[in-house]
């Protein structure tokens, strides 16, 4: 049934992110060519300064345009992942999505699996964006990409073993980070439901309650981890040294997510199932 | 189990302060058609959506074929909500592949026949469609389904009286004989003449549980007459006029 529900999920998300997805790299490749159109036509003492004033005009749009779809991709994850839980299961889609013969959990998870793919999506394409504006507007293209290739083989060796593990559990600790925000905002909204009148209210309290606890456990936890780690100074610094405790870090930061998480997932669920109020 | 097919046994529901529901006790067996008949604010949307599962009641129990609301409830039972319910971006045939998927009793052909009689266009988006033909897409959704309790909701409160008519015939034409419908609505003379069994509901509670044919031999009188009677107002200022 899980599957079913993405199906839908995943549906209603593609119409409104696959043309910004494609837009955003498509943007940033045109931004880059203007760019070194300005910087070569700057460079050539032959060219009127009529025609480089009209390309750095354009390359001011290029670059509003570039920000405009940034923007847009973040303004439209963080909308999609409230409108989607609020309206789509509290507000009146959710007479539909409740009286299907599914469990709640299921609703949830769907939900938070579609969100936290589009918002993952969304955090690549915004990053590989900016990577097509940075290689294609500095200088030769085929230069460059020969040069990343041969060096990403030359480090892939150099850099070791640990140093992809841990480069492996970043993205993952990103992308439960992630899914932890987004449960934040599905926790804050449910516990907003609860609120007789001013649920809109009631949610942004609990998100900032929300917020506060998170960080009062983060510091109290942080500081037993100061006192229990061993003290980089007093084995002096070094590579491997440095290595492991990024792997430890990393492996705090990913269990930390993972318990943020399931307290979160919980807390919706029992609300949704015990003390729905579709009024 | 004891065969019967709703019971509410002293189930509260306030909204905040102000109660819905104070102890309602229903009892309603399987196959016959039930008109839950009372004033605005009496609670009845409040009973059909404990019934399916989208309230949850205060204190009370509420068993639907024996079961609480959850995921065996819901699949037995067939919901017209009160008001549209679903995303603007779907298309009608959409909501059929969504209810072919969920739902093991919809009837994909009977739902695409009435579509056809009602000249729908299964392509369409929902945004687009009037606020009639939403309800009768959801009509059609609601009685293509075999289920074992229909819950209507207000099914003739937005159309005008000659879609009442049609409304009317499509439920009795399309319902699952061995199952149960309960019509909500204060539009009693229009729903009278299909009705099995009548609850009048009043201030959050069932005063009375009867047949149509009772009510006509032993009161000698009609549904609609025995309404007006028990839910009588006294006009402001009191007196006769």
């Amino acid at each position: 049934m899980l599957g079913k529900l993405m199906k839908y999920d995943m549906k209603s998300m593609s119409r409104a992110f696959i043309p910004m997805w494609i837009l955003a790299p498509v943007i940033s490749l045109l931004l880059s060519f203007s760019i070194r159109g300005v910087v070569e036509w700057a460079n050539s003492p032959m060219m009127g300064w009529i025609v480089n004033a009209g390309n750095s005009i354009l390359m001011v749009i290029m670059i509003l345009l570039f920000m405009a779809v940034l923007i847009g991709l973040l303004v439209m994850t963080i909308m999609f992942v409230i409108q989607r839980f609020w309206n789509g299961l509290l507000k009146e889609e959710g007479y539909l999505m409740f009286t299907l013969p599914v469990k709640v959990w299921e609703l949830i998870v769907s939900k938070a699996l579609t969100a936290t793919l589009v918002a993952s999506v969304s955090i690549v394409v915004g990053i590989f964006s900016g990577m097509i504006l940075a290689v294609f507007s500095t200088s030769d293209v085929v230069y460059i990409f020969a040069y990343i290739w041969k060096n990403f083989l030359d480090s892939f060796v150099e850099l070791g073993p640990v140093f992809w593990i841990n480069l492996l559990l970043f993205i993952i600790m990103m992308i439960l980070g992630t899914a932890g925000s987004i449960y934040h905002v599905y926790a804050a909204m449910s516990l907003g439901h609860l609120f007789a009148t001013h649920k809109v209210v009631g949610s942004c309290l609990s998100y900032i309650g929300i917020s506060i606890i998170t960080s009062v456990v983060e510091n109290i936890i942080g500081a037993v981890m100061g006192y229990v780690l061993p003290d980089i100074n007093y084995y002096g610094m070094s590579w491997g040294l440095m290595e492991a405790m990024s792997s430890l870090y990393l492996l705090y930061m990913i269990a930390a997510a993972v318990l943020q998480i399931v307290i979160l997932h919980i807390i919706t669920e029992r609300i949704l199932s015990k003390k729905l109020n579709l009024e | 189990m004891s065969g019967m097919l709703i019971q509410c046994q002293d189930v509260w529901k306030s909204y905040g302060s102000r109660p819905a529901l104070r102890g309602l006790n229903l009892q309603l067996e399987s196959g016959r058609i039930v008109g839950l008949l009372g004033p605005n604010g009496s609670g009845k949307t409040t009973l059909i959506k404990i019934l399916n599962g989208l309230l949850t009641a205060d204190n009370g129990i509420v068993l639907v074929d024996g079961a609480e609301p959850g995921v065996y409830t819901k699949s037995i039972i067939s919901y017209l909500p009160d008001k549209p319910y679903f995303a603007g971006w779907m298309k009608v045939r959409d909501l059929f592949d969504l209810f072919e998927d969920f739902y093991m009793d919809f009837d994909r052909e009977k739902a695409e026949h009435m579509c056809k009689a009602l000249q729908i266009d299964e392509k369409l988006r929902m945004k687009t469609l009037s606020k009639g033909t939403k309800e009768k897409v959801q009509l059609v959704l609601a009685m293509s389904r075999r289920a074992k309790l229909y819950l209507l909701d207000e099914p003739i409160a937005g159309v005008d009286p000659a879609a009442r008519d049609y409304i009317l015939s499509t439920i009795l034409n399309n319902y699952n004989p061995e199952g149960t419908v309960l019509i909500s609505t204060h539009l009693i003379s229009d729903v009278e003449r299909v009705l099995d069994e009548v609850l009048f509901i009043q201030n959050g509670q069932i005063i009375r549980q009867e047949l149509v044919d009772d009510i006509r031999e032993k009161e000698g009188r009609s549904v609609d007459e025995l309404f007006r009677e028990v839910f009588r107002t006294v006009p402001f200022g009191g007196g006769e006029w």
